[in-house]
């Protein structure tokens, strides 16, 4: 009977084991071959509006390019470290495939198949194009490698078993490519690729729930800053209704408020990179955001005891 | 009534303890205003031509601003540990646990300011020097200050 018993346990475990690993296997993009050599021009736009220097410049130096990391970037699940992604050979991603790029970027699955942590928002990179991604790849391999690898993330259990994030991507990841909305004109539909993909608005811009999963109902309506401190305001037109689409322009060039002040926080290091983009695309962008329909988003804590 | 004498002075204390950190708080978010009224409501406005080109109008916010400046490592001594109630914006802990770090951002500042001071001759002038006091304001906010709503 206890033999019976144990059995039947050592059976129900491996099949649920069998199952775990079944939902949590890391799902990569089949590569179509190229259409086209790369476009380093765009591959430095995408760079600039997918803000990679933000997370994986290394701290405390003037150069952007350096991609070295090491940034330590707050959650509520642990300290991110941003990794080396200069094209060093042994610490950067200088040995990469470029399919190996893409599932990195598209799909958040390493070159060894292992899952990244969502804090590198793929969720919002899985928009870009294939073609936009192997333009970034080709940019990023003439930038100046930087040696030395970055420590690991500093995450308690359960949020540093990889393998959990299998579900967590079944849950929370879309990865339905970008689909132009043929009602809007051009310069719209460019807008929303560029907010939702690269741009990756929305991951600081809205409210998230237990699991760190975007609350979707609430998408660009604001909340907590993911990182700890303060809020990260609302902008959808519940937020920013008085701002016209050349304010919102305006705003990504120079970080200038038509209220009359100035980004501050995190959002700087966004201007920094924005600042760089042509002017049509950020126009673009002013375009899809002065478009988002009002979303009252959750209220920010009536007043803050400092610490 | 000796008791409730030490509980009512005790309250008295505390509650005068809270007035005080929210009124340093306070001067503390005033300083910021002083300063954004100069540098967003003058100097930004006329770059953008929300706002007619006057020379005088600008030294004037120029110089308002060089002095609101000086105060500030001063007037941030004390951490109130508090935003000011309803504030959009408030001060990160971080500037009293990297008091030396942050005083180092008021120089630079600084500097900018003394290199444009009475070099404003017309719009192009303006915006350049808005622009470069605004950069070095950033480099401090970028780490210290808190959007809270």
């Amino acid at each position: 009977m206890l033999l019976r018993t144990l059995f039947a346990a050592v059976i129900a475990a491996g099949a649920a084991f069998a199952l775990y690993w079944w939902l949590t296997a890391p799902a990569v993009l089949a590569l179509p071959a190229p259409s086209r050599s790369p476009d380093l021009a765009n591959g430095q736009e995408l760079f600039n509006a997918g803000g990679c220097s933000s997370c994986h410049a290394t701290p405390n130096q003037p150069d952007r390019l350096r991609l070295g990391g090491g940034l330590a970037i707050g959650s509520p699940f642990g300290t991110f470290y941003g990794p080396n992604i200069s094209p060093d050979p042994a610490d950067g991603i200088g040995r990469w495939s470029e399919a190996d790029f893409v599932n990195a970027v598209m799909r958040g699955v390493s070159p060894t198949g292992t899952h990244y942590f969502p804090a590198f928002p793929y969720t919002s990179y899985r928009l870009a194009s294939i073609d936009d991604v192997r333009d970034l790849f080709a940019y990023l391999k003439t930038l100046p490698p930087v040696s030395g690898k970055v420590r690991d993330h500093a995450l308690p259990f359960p949020f540093n078993i990889r393998r959990n994030l299998g579900i967590w991507k079944q849950l929370f990841m879309d990865t339905a490519p970008f689909v132009a909305d043929a009602a809007r004109s051009p310069q719209w539909n460019r807008g929303a690729y560029l907010v939702n993909g690269f741009g990756h608005c929305a991951e600081c811009h809205s409210p998230r729930n237990a699991l760190g999963g975007i609350i979707g109902t609430q998408r660009f309506a604001g909340g907590p800053n993911p990182e700890g401190e303060g809020w990260v305001p609302n902008i959808t037109q519940q937020g920013i209704g008085n701002w016209s689409e050349k304010d919102i322009a305006d705003f990504l060039e120079t970080g200038d408020m038509p209220e009359g002040d100035s980004a501050s926080g995190a959002m700087r290091a966004v201007i920094k990179n924005l600042a760089q983009l042509t002017a049509e695309d950020r126009a673009a962008m002013a375009v899809y955001l002065k478009s988002l329909r009002p979303v009252q988003g959750p209220t920010p804590p009536q007043r803050q005891q400092g610490s | 009534m000796k008791r409730t004498m030490i509980v009512a002075g005790t309250l008295l204390l505390g509650a005068g303890a809270v007035m005080a950190q929210q009124e340093i708080a306070v001067q503390q978010d005033n300083l910021m205003r002083s300063i954004a009224k100069n540098q967003y409501g003058v100097l930004q406005k006329m770059s953008k031509g929300d706002i007619p080109f006057d020379k005088a109008a600008a030294d004037q916010a120029i110089a308002a601003i060089e002095a609101d400046v000086a105060k500030i490592a001063k007037i941030f001594e004390i951490n109130p540990k508090q935003d000011v109630v309803n504030a959009t914006y408030g001060s990160s802990p971080k500037v009293w646990q990297n008091k030396a770090d942050f005083d180092s951002k008021i120089p630079p500042v600084q500097k900018a300011i003394a290199d444009v001071k009475g070099k404003i001759t017309d719009n192009a002038s303006l915006k350049a020097a808005y622009t470069s006091i605004n950069d070095r304001c950033n480099d401090c906010h970028e780490t210290y200050r808190v959007k809270l709503k």
